[in-house]
């Protein structure tokens, strides 16, 4: 296979996976932009998403596109319980109690996988037909992601926009105490908000497993935490919208930067690609920390 | 100085402990690494607010300045130059870095910061092993070296005696410092900034100045620690091992354990923190971070103050104000 068609079925396989990873960071964005945390955990509650779709598919044959709803669910669920557990305390409080908090719930979550699952590597293997484009053979497991992603996002989309709480959500970000003199209990809607963002990240995990066919244990998640900053601050960090939209440019960007890496002789392409994911952070924050896709918010 | 006063009293009674009680010495040198990290931490979480997420990157940068040192100038005869040659860089390196990532992410304010450090660690650690600088993953061994230059016994020496001596004074002198600073325009202005960056600004002072010291100092400190703590110690630097992110949890919870920004904390952190790792790792050994995050989050969600700080609250108008600081 000659360098272009290298290149050109990396590109390829970018968009499907940075669809993904704009899902993932949707998430991060959304709980940014409603209650102004950063979490920091991030990566664990994807793991979460992983492991449930390697369960669901090994014990039950569950198909990872049906996971998904169950992962939402989960999702939901732990973010509640995160959310009136620790989070509810900390509104208010210094942006340094809340960055250790999520960073300390996340190392948590990833300390209980290992305990109950072990630190071992598992995968499975979804096995779908394959789509010729010529170039290369994509798996349609693949193209259900991007699909599932597009679908879930859109979902999320009209919610806010259509919704009655959709437009609390929306109320609470433009002005927390108009909002609340309107009526609007804030507290559950950063909940809900919280609870929403989390249910997306875990969902997202289950995508991944579709990329990385045998890449999932307990600190698989720190990989996607720092993407996924990555991709916020792309994105403008308090818009999910625009968090979609960067998981392409970044999905392209790196699978993009892996095959021009592998040119060079006597490197590591696949270490060096997450080097540069993390320089760019560095620039972007330094010229534009508002995101290049502009501070757009929900 | 009464403050300082209780803490030269602490670091004299683990000395005398460690030095006269056969058999303690490693167990209070295993105490002393955790004080000397949180103080050097401190120096940065407490008194600016500020989270670095990669400190640990200043420990592995630190070892492998020293690392570095020994590996390239064992044979130039400079004989035991090489030692304050080997620190020297390793402060060097660690100033370097610190100045590299503090220039560009102590422009942004809290959050964003956190998310640019975040990085910092583990793109480190990729450029190392990716770019296959200074050994790729396979790391530095300077045992070979260490004896070449300070011949077997001494070699011997250094790691079970010099290097500990190193991090307590180390330690001691990150201590020593904060006090000066606390004490100093450089401590008003961060305490001004800790409780309002915008209003600090307005005020006149020079934000980015002061946080950038604050860093520099903290990442210097921390270099100094990661060379002798661990490459002097083990002999060895190895990137999978020096860039754990274990290192920096353990130093957020130190100072946050022992009180953010006091100048006893950290020792009290750092002695309890031990305490209570050495006993965790015998009853369940691995699962250390399961009981440690937990910890963190509790902290920050019921004793955000520590222990110093809850200390200082209730003596303050008493006899003994003064002495815990």
């Amino acid at each position: 296979m000659g360098f272009w068609e290298q290149l050109a079925s990396n590109l390829v396989f970018g968009i499907l996976l940075g669809s993904v990873y704009g899902l993932a960071t949707m998430g991060l964005s959304l709980i940014f932009g409603v209650l102004r945390i950063v979490n920091v955990g991030h990566g664990a509650f994807l793991m979460i998403g992983a492991y449930a779709a390697f369960w669901l598919f090994t014990l039950f044959g569950l198909s990872p596109i049906a996971s998904i709803f169950m992962a939402l669910a989960v999702g939901l669920a732990l973010g509640f319980i995160t959310f009136y557990s620790v989070i509810k305390r900390l509104i208010g409080a210094p942006e340094l109690s809340t960055l250790l908090a999520t960073f300390g719930i996340g190392l948590f979550i990833e300390e209980l996988a290992k305990l109950v699952w072990g630190p071992d590597y598992r995968g499975y293997s979804w096995d779908t037909p394959y789509i010729s484009l010529g170039i290369s053979a994509i798996s349609f497991s693949k193209i259900y992601a991007l699909l599932a992603s597009i679908v879930i996002a859109f979902l999320l989309f009209m919610w806010f926009k259509k919704t009655k709480l959709g437009m609390a959500v929306r109320a609470v970000v433009e002005d927390k105490e108009g909002a609340m003199v309107c009526g609007i209990d804030v507290t559950r809607i950063y909940a809900l908000s919280f609870a929403l963002g989390i249910a997306l990240t875990v969902a997202s995990g289950v995508l991944i497993t579709l990329f990385v066919p045998v890449g999932i244990n307990p600190y698989m998640g720190g990989e996607y935490t720092l993407k996924a900053f990555v991709i916020a601050v792309l994105g403008g960090l308090t818009s999910p919208w625009g968090a979609f939209y960067a998981g392409f440019i970044f999905g392209l960007l790196e699978n993009g930067s892996y095959t021009l890496l592998g040119l060079i002789p006597d490197v590591e392409p696949f270490s060096l690609t997450r080097f540069i994911a993390f320089t760019t952070l560095l620039i972007i924050l330094l010229i534009k920390p508002t995101g290049l896709l502009g501070g757009e918010e929900m | 100085m009464r403050g300082v006063h209780t803490l030269l009293i602490i670091y004299a009674i683990l000395l005398i402990v460690g030095l006269t009680v056969p058999g303690m010495w490693q167990p209070v040198a295993f105490l002393m690494f955790y004080v000397a990290l949180g103080q050097a931490f401190n120096i940065f979480l407490g008194l600016t607010g500020y989270v670095d997420f990669g400190y640990v990157a200043f420990l592995a940068l630190g070892s492998y300045g020293m690392a570095i040192a020994m590996d390239s100038l064992y044979q130039t005869g400079l004989g035991a130059a090489i030692l304050p040659i080997g620190l020297l860089l390793a402060a060097l390196m660690s100033i370097m870095l610190s100045l590299a990532v503090g220039a560009v992410a102590l422009r942004l304010r809290g959050a964003y910061f956190a998310i640019a450090t975040i990085g910092v660690n583990e793109g480190f650690r990729y450029l190392i092993e990716g770019a296959r600088l200074w050994g790729g993953s396979e790391g530095i061994i300077i045992t070979g070296a260490m004896r070449k230059i300070f011949g077997r016994e001494m070699a011997n020496f250094i790691s079970t005696m010099v290097a500990d001596v190193l991090v307590f004074g180390i330690g001691l002198l990150a201590a020593l410092t904060t006090y000066v600073i606390i004490h100093k325009r450089m401590g008003y202005a961060l305490m001004a900034i800790r409780e309002d960056e915008d209003a600090a600004r307005v005020m006149g002072i020079n934000v980015t100045k002061y946080k950038i010291m604050a860093f520099i100092t903290s990442a210097f400190f921390a270099g100094l620690i990661g060379a002798s703590a661990w490459t002097l110690k083990m002999t060895y630097v190895f990137p999978s091992d020096v860039f754990l992110i274990t290192y920096t949890v353990e130093a957020i919870v130190i100072v946050m354990l022992g009180g953010a920004g006091t100048l006893l904390g950290p020792v009290v952190g750092g002695i309890t923190y031990g305490l209570l790792k050495y006993y965790l790792s015998v009853i369940l050994p691995g699962f250390q971070l399961l009981i440690l995050a937990p910890l963190l989050v509790a902290i920050v969600v019921a004793f955000p103050e520590g222990i110093v700080g809850y200390l200082k609250e209730r003596v303050r108008g008493t006899r003994f104000e003064g002495y815990i600081l």
